[in-house]
């Protein structure tokens, strides 16, 4: 790990060592709000936020925090940062923190966040572990963009709130997919996501 | 120091505590302007919403501040007597329903509000506030659409919404009072579940429906089987819920709610079809109802 440059450190994320499609982590929120590309954006950026932030802020404590109770110091940290985004939130974008609703609490149990900082930040230095949160902010937002573009687009025939392919029920062409609005479709995307990234990276498979 | 040793330890959760609650407490009341003006608007839109005027897919945050200012009047109701009132001043906390439920002098308790029988408290609400503000929108001087404030408990959280009721024909008797469109803006419900209280899908279901039979009882209802006119379709996964929003309609429209105001008004439209400029103004105390 130690030996990793801050390139690696940031973009391995991204593909290679992916939060979500490679160690699984953090699919509860990744199916709730991803029915909207604007929701998915909202949280991917307060996920990478906070996961960035905590990193550093750990990173930054590391060498202080007593073992006995470095998991809620960790916790502390993160929580905090959480209230902060959610106020931020409620404060410059309501409408999207009204539909957020409870998942922008539920970051802090977030396992990439809790898990970044636990695995990465309490060994490494403030600036590094800000990478790290950075770049497993960045892997969870690919997948959560990518998934949110897919289900608005073909669930509701938009992006952003931009009608693309005119649905049947406006008069319209496009028989929009019901099946993509409801959260489970997200499960069968991530999962497909998973297939194409461990054929392209065979190294992955079975870990 | 020793790390690991035990005063060590406590003497960093402390530091962390302070820290981390001078950082979140600070940024809480920092953003407390713009978050309460946030609210407010989002308040307005609902108003707007509920009574048809407005909806966030067809319209811009900037319409609604001009429609709330062109269409929506705000009437204070004295909801003891049934009328409206302006003995109370908007700032002073009785017109806002959690403020006057700290204020005992500013509510009462539902258990209490008949001197002769226990009043059920079907929105779950436990006290009632003295004072209210409801919203009149009024064309060529004649009252459209009341859009009254809700409120009751749903599972997990108190719901609080508008539901705005169409008027032009209340002279008719109450079988010809309709809804003409119901929102929630703050709630605690699951997501997904009871959540979709707010889901434009299902308020659009509510439009067109009755309230009151014959005799001003309150007959609409959330139902796992919608038939009649009173019936909309229940929230499936969210019986509680749905619960929840038939009970405090059934309170919120009824005797103790708005249902006598609603009746009054009712009566006087009645009464003086020609004149129908203010009613329940306080120049005749003694003519309203009174309990």
């Amino acid at each position: 790990m130690a030996d990793k440059t801050a390139k690696q450190v940031l973009f391995d994320p991204l593909i290679n060592d992916n939060p979500i499609a490679l160690q699984v982590l953090g699919l509860c929120s990744a199916l709730a709000v991803t029915v909207k590309l604007e929701t998915s954006l909202v949280m991917a950026l307060a996920v990478t936020l906070v996961t960035g932030c905590s990193g550093a802020a750990i990173g930054l404590i590391n060498q202080a925090i007593p073992h006995k109770i470095r998991i809620i110091v960790q916790m502390t940290v993160i929580a905090s940062l959480v209230i902060a985004v959610d106020q931020l939130l409620q404060a410059f974008a309501f409408s999207v923190s009204q539909k957020l609703s409870v998942f922008v609490g539920l970051i802090i149990t977030n396992c990439i966040v809790m898990g970044r900082a636990e695995a990465f930040a309490m060994k490494n230095g403030p600036w590094m572990s800000f990478l790290d949160g950075i770049g497993n902010g960045l892997g969870y937002s690919m997948i959560l963009i990518l998934v949110g573009f897919i289900r608005e687009l073909f669930g509701s025939g938009k992006l952003l709130g931009y009608t693309i392919l005119h649905p049947v029920t406006d008069g319209g062409w496009y028989v929009s997919n019901g099946l993509l609005l409801i959260s489970p479709s997200a499960f069968v995307l991530i999962g497909l996501i998973i297939w194409v990234i461990r054929t392209m990276k065979p190294e992955q498979v079975g870990r | 120091m020793q790390r690991e040793s035990t005063l060590y330890t406590f003497k960093v959760a402390v530091v962390l505590c302070l820290v981390c609650s001078v950082v979140v407490s600070s940024l809480a009341v920092g953003l407390r302007g713009i978050q309460k003006e946030q609210k407010e608007a989002f308040r307005q839109q609902n108003i707007l919403t509920a009574a048809g005027l407005w909806n966030k897919i067809d319209n811009t945050k900037q319409e609604a501040e001009e429609f709330y200012k062109q269409y929506i009047t705000p009437v204070f109701i004295d909801l003891e007597r049934s009328r409206s009132t302006d003995r109370v001043h908007e700032g002073s906390g009785e017109l806002d329903p959690k403020a006057a439920a700290r204020n005992s002098q500013w509510h009462t308790l539902v258990t209490e509000l008949d001197r002769d029988v226990e009043v059920r408290d079907d929105a779950g609400i436990r006290k009632r506030e003295k004072y209210t503000t409801i919203y009149e929108v009024r064309e060529d001087a004649r009252l459209k659409t009341l859009v009254l404030p809700i409120r009751g408990y749903g599972l997990w959280s108190t719901l609080w919404g508008f539901i705005a009721l169409d008027l032009t024909q209340a002279a008719q008797g109450p079988e010809s009072i309709t809804i003409k469109g119901l929102s929630y803006y703050e709630h605690g419900e699951t997501p997904g579940l009871g959540g979709e209280v707010e889901n434009p899908l299902w308020t659009a279901k509510w439009p067109g429906k009755l309230v009151y039979d014959a005799d001003w009882n309150v007959r609409v209802e959330v139902s796992k089987t919608a038939t009649t006119g009173y019936q909309v379709d229940a929230l499936s996964g969210a019986t509680i819920t749905s619960n929840g929003v038939t009970g405090m309609l059934k309170f919120w429209l009824g005797e103790y709610g708005f249902g006598r105001y609603l009746k009054f008004i009712s009566d006087s439209a009645a009464t003086s079809d020609s004149d129908s400029g203010n009613p329940g103004t306080d120049s005749d105390p003694d003519t309203t109802p009174t309990q």
